[in-house]
């Protein structure tokens, strides 16, 4: 019997030939009812041509609705969130999805920058280095925001360490690709300039803070900003580790926050610190966090 | 021809006995989204809910169907009640599937 569909496959033709004679399948591939072949020698399912290019348009169909749901999906960081959307969906291809860990360096000071990030429920803090190891925190980035700013300004090296300060999912590009997004796109260009000046304000702020503020203000102002960044009034985090991030004695962290403890305005343990009043702790921390906090909705 | 093989084997009202069916096919191809259309088609106007379908996508699991001996896609088997019964193609043969199925009788 002569089989019309897939003579153009020889795995195609071998496994017709296996069929039997006269049989019921060759009745049906010859009304061109049939849309595979089982080939019992290799275990594998071969095709018609017919049902091969109608499974190619149905998964090119089914990858196109993936993407456009990606595309109607809520943008969860506010500089790509503030794009027009064909921006953003020329962006998105060189977007891709990461889990940033606590404790994990993004950049080190005077190293390339590789990666941007763009967070979207992680929290990374702006490290500057003091005197050896040592170094305060003079910016913090949250979904408001992009990591490796001064990428955007022409600047490779980074001026600062970044370290995650709670871990979550960010949007990364790679270094390349954000510099030829940002020559292409001038609403990306004007977004980003726009959150630098945010930025180096904030760092003045931060500088402000240190020199005029008691440490206890500073880090009620700072539970406040972080907070905000994640969206969540449950920071985790070790009194060693604040110590470290805004450069201070560990006893010093203990003493303030224990003093906004008694005051019923966080609450403290294993590791957790609660914000259980608000309004309070806003009272409680100095004229800065209001500052910054205008500064991004300028 | 004795009284009772003249009587419709089974009638298309008052379907008791659950039929088991397994249905072949691969993937999203066109014979097999047409064989699964003609096929509920055919149940839900004879078979109501008298009647178990599973349907196995040779794509995902080829060695299924080859412990079932079956070579081509879509393939219908009839597995109960007895007897076994297959049916090749896209099933837009009614007639042919209700026969196979022994939903109709062999002789109007």
């Amino acid at each position: 019997m002569n089989i019309r569909a897939g003579s153009r496959s020889p795995g195609l033709r071998n496994a017709l030939a296996r069929l039997p004679e006269g049989g019921l399948e060759r009745q049906a591939i010859e009304a061109g009812e049939i849309d595979a072949v089982i080939d019992y020698g290799s275990a594998n399912v071969i095709l018609f041509p017919a049902a091969q290019r109608a499974l190619r348009i149905a998964a090119r169909r089914a990858s196109a609705e993936g993407l456009e749901a990606a595309f109607e999906a809520p943008v969860a960081n506010s500089v790509l969130a503030a794009l027009p959307r064909a921006d953003y969906q020329r962006l998105l291809p060189g977007l891709e999805p990461v889990t940033l860990k606590f404790g994990e360096v993004l950049h080190e000071p005077g190293a390339p920058i590789r990666h941007v990030y763009f967070p979207v429920d992680c929290v990374v803090c702006l490290l500057t280095r003091t005197e050896g190891q040592r170094t305060i925190e003079t910016g913090l980035v949250g979904y408001e925001g992009m990591v490796g700013i001064v990428l955007a300004l022409g600047v490779a090296l980074s001026p600062v360490r970044t370290l995650v300060q709670a871990g979550g999912t960010a949007l990364r590009m790679s270094a390349a690709c954000f510099d030829s997004e940002l020559q292409r796109c001038p609403q990306l260009q004007r977004e980003l300039y726009r959150y630098a000046c945010v930025e180096m304000a904030q760092a003045r702020q931060a500088v402000a803070c240190v020199a005029s503020h008691v440490f206890e203000q500073r880090l009620a102002c700072w539970l406040l900003m972080t907070s905000d960044r994640l969206k969540s009034p449950e920071i985790q985090l070790t009194q060693k580790c604040l110590g470290t991030i805004l450069d201070v004695r560990r006893v010093s962290v203990t003493l303030a926050s224990g003093s906004l403890q008694s005051r019923n305005l966080i609450r403290y343990c294993r590791g957790k610190i609660r914000i259980v009043d608000r309004r309070g702790l806003e009272a409680a921390s100095c004229a800065c966090y209001s500052s910054i906090e205008a500064l991004h909705m300028t | 021809m004795s009284r009772r093989a003249r009587k419709p084997r089974v009638p298309a009202e008052g379907f008791t006995t659950v039929v088991m069916l397994r249905l072949y096919v691969a993937g999203d191809a066109p014979n097999s989204l047409q064989a699964i259309a003609n096929l509920e088609a055919i149940c839900a106007e004879y078979l109501k809910n008298g009647h178990k379908l599973e349907i196995v996508d040779v794509l995902e699991n080829p060695r299924r169907a080859m412990a079932e001996g079956v070579l081509v896609t879509p393939s219908l088997i009839k597995l109960s009640p007895q007897p076994p019964a297959q049916m090749i193609g896209n099933l837009s043969d009614k007639l042919r599937v209700l026969l196979a199925l022994g939903l109709k009788p062999s002789v109007e």
